[in-house]
């Protein structure tokens, strides 16, 4: 029985508003270090790689994003999948608060990889499989806001929009495994592989603190943003009365 | 300092690029704490108007 009460508390409003509020400064607070300290070791304490020189740089900015880009596609679709299935309110407000930072970063990849690609391959884009891929992605998330902007009822906007994101998490793996499927002119993995990372200890932890950072940020923006969900769509329930007042 | 700024040459592509990935996280984490705040408004002037 104890099994189940974790999850009958994740499906109360007051009670994840309650959770997000008291852990939001933690998550942030960690995050905002992380990135700082990754920030440094990227930049000036990790050398000059031996092919690419000063623009491998690039990687602290850009694979932290598009790495994002991915992981909240997947938690939108699994939050979306929950809410379909359990019929979980809560499940239904964090998915529908994925999608605008999910798009953002988006756009922070597809921007970084752009500025990466111009003086590595001569180009800012090329209809590449990954970039195509990650370009689908962006539209994705615009037909996912889309969809939910324009259906006035909460309960269908919450459907239709949950199936609209459970259906297109088809693209994640696609985007992850096109620079192995496909002749790519993108790079393969260096770190998230099977085996050893193909990079040196120098160069590798500020790349992995970047992620960690990124992930925090990530719950942050999310518990901070499941909040504002709750309370538009509880503005009529007592506990929310409790913690405006 | 120039030397580092400079990057190798590469400077004039790796700024833009960490100023544009660190600006969207900056920018999310505001554009999160004013849709938070709009609610809670909104939410306390509902209760306002039905008391």
């Amino acid at each position: 029985m104890a099994t189940w009460t974790w999850f009958h508390r994740l499906a109360s409003p007051p009670h994840v508003y309650a959770f997000a509020q008291r852990w939001t400064p933690w998550f942030g607070g960690f995050a905002a270090v992380a990135m700082l300290i990754a920030l440094y070791g990227g930049l000036v304490l990790a050398p000059e790689d031996y092919q690419q020189k000063d623009a491998f740089r690039m990687v602290y900015v850009h694979a932290p994003t598009a790495w994002l880009s991915l992981m909240i596609y997947t938690t939108m679709a699994v939050a979306a999948a929950v809410g379909l299935i359990w019929r979980m309110k809560v499940a239904h407000a964090a998915a529908a608060a994925c999608a605008p930072v999910g798009a953002w970063f988006t756009v922070a990849a597809l921007g970084t990889g752009m500025l990466w690609g111009k003086p590595m391959w001569g180009a800012y884009w090329v209809w590449d499989p990954r970039l195509t891929a990650e370009l689908v992605l962006l539209f994705l998330y615009f037909g996912y806001m889309g969809l939910r902007a324009g259906i006035e009822d909460p309960a269908k906007a919450d459907k239709a929009s949950a199936v609209l994101a459970v259906v297109g998490v088809i693209n994640v793996p696609i985007i992850k495994f096109s620079v192995e499927w496909w002749n790519s002119l993108h790079q393969t993995p260096t770190v998230m592989q099977m085996g050893k990372p193909k990079m040196d200890g120098d160069m590798l932890w500020p790349l992995l603190l970047m992620f960690v950072g990124f992930a925090l940020y990530f719950v942050t923006v999310l518990l901070i943003r499941l909040r504002a969900e709750l309370l538009r769509r509880e503005r009529n329930a007592s506990w929310v009365r409790e913690v405006v007042a | 300092m120039n030397e580092f700024f400079e990057m190798g040459g590469y400077g004039k592509y790796l700024w833009p690029a960490f100023v544009l990935g660190f600006g969207i996280v900056v920018l999310n984490l505001v554009l999160a704490l004013n849709s938070l705040a709009a609610a809670r408004k909104d939410a306390r002037r509902r209760m306002e108007i039905s008391q």
